[in-house]
Order: C-alpha cells, then sequence, then structure tokens
C-alpha cells in the first residue's frame, strides 16, 4: 500500500504495471483506477477532490485487505494498493488496485473485492472543491 | 491519564482541529464530556472510534498515552 501526493500519474501508473511483469506462473493481472468524476451536486460541478488519510490506520487497514485476498483467492500471487492524498482534479486518477494471479478469473474477482474492501475499510475521506471555488 | 484525539474529514472541519491532547482524562465518558464542553454538538455527527487504530464499542477503557480518533463514514476510492 502506498499513498501518493496528488494524483497518480501515468508514468507511476506505467511503472507499477511494469513491475508486476516479473513472475512466470502468473498469467493475469487485474486493474482498476478510480478517477474523480465532475459530479453536479446542487447544480454546481466539483472540479477536484481534496483526500485525507489516517495514514497508520490506512497502512494496517490494507495490510488486513491484503490478508483477506491473499487467504480468499489463492490463485493470486500478488496486489497492490495505490491511493491518493491531497488535490486530485476531475479527470484524474486517485486509486490504482492491481492485482496478479494464475488465471483471470480470480484476478477479476479479487480485483473487484479489493475496491469494495477499500471503500469500505480504509480510513480515508473525501472534500468536494467546486469549479466557483478560487484554488487553495 | 493524557489522551491525544484526532479529528478527520467533516469533523476535522467542524472542530478546525486534526488533533488536540486532553490531561487528566479518568475515563472514555470524562473524555467525552471534555470533548463535548470544547465542541458542542459534536456527537452529533455520525462517526466511529479507533483507540490506537482499532475500531472500538461505544465506551472503551482507555490508559495513559492512548490515541483516540474521530472517523466519519470512510470515502475512499
Amino acid at each position: 500500500m502506498r499513498l501518493i501526493e496528488g494524483p497518480l500519474m501515468p508514468g507511476l501508473i506505467a511503472e507499477v504495471i511494469a513491475g508486476s511483469g516479473g513472475s512466470h506462473d502468473t498469467g493475469a493481472h487485474a486493474l482498476f483506477l478510480g478517477q474523480v468524476r465532475r459530479d453536479r451536486i446542487d447544480g454546481r460541478f466539483v472540479k477536484a477532490i481534496e483526500y485525507s488519510a489516517y495514514e497508520e490506520m490506512v497502512i494496517m487497514e490494507a495490510n488486513k485487505i491484503s490478508k483477506t485476498i491473499l487467504s480468499e483467492f489463492e490463485d493470486v500471487r500478488a496486489f497492490e494498493i495505490l491511493h491518493s492524498r491531497g488535490m486530485v482534479k476531475a479527470g484524474e486518477t486517485a486509486l490504482l488496485v492491481i492485482v496478479s494471479a494464475g488465471h483471470r478469473q480470480q484476478a477479476l474477482a479479487a480485483c473487484g473485492k479489493a475496491v469494495d474492501l477499500i471503500n469500505e475499510r480504509l480510513p480515508v475521506w473525501k472534500k468536494e472543491l467546486f469549479e466557483d471555488e478560487p484554488d487553495l | 491519564m493524557e489522551i491525544t484525539v484526532l479529528f478527520f474529514g467533516i469533523l476535522a472541519d467542524a472542530t478546525g482541529l486534526n488533533a488536540k491532547s486532553y490531561n487528566g482524562i479518568d475515563s472514555f465518558d470524562d473524555l467525552r464530556h471534555r470533548m463535548e464542553d470544547d465542541f458542542p454538538g459534536i456527537f452529533h455527527y455520525n462517526f466511529r472510534i479507533a483507540v490506537n487504530r482499532v475500531i472500538t464499542e461505544d465506551n472503551p477503557v482507555l490508559k495513559d498515552g492512548d490515541e483516540v480518533a474521530c472517523l466519519p463514514p470512510f470515502a475512499g476510492g
């Protein structure tokens, strides 16, 4: 688990994907990217989200999520989470989950489960910033 | 005992603080009253309590040096 200041930039995402390819008994990588939406809330458009996190607990909870995934999906070989903290603009990426497994079924299922657990258990909060507000 | 209270998400905005230290606390109930005095209405917010990064029951037993975190609903991803 890594908390990254600001958005997850394409170069970093590419590095994480490239770093997942080493094991020869891996046949599938499932990747989830969470992106900030330009939601409309009460007539105002979201221009960015500021993420805050309880960092020590994020690391503890991410380790628990990792153990859950590795014990429930025995075909999973590797698992990585990156989450932003601080400001991420609409259209930018704030979450990456990559699961590597022997075969695609478990890679896809484990990735979906991991994203659900992250949403449920990771102590991360977001605050919307709107287009009609000045930049911080 | 001395207890550090951490505020996250909407509670950091509501209190204007990320953290506050309380001295001379003898129980969670005592801490709760002191927090209510400092931040009237805080316990009307929806949040859970973690003691030393573990989510606990409503009335945890505290010891000197504990870190009590106030955690509004999570919104990661």
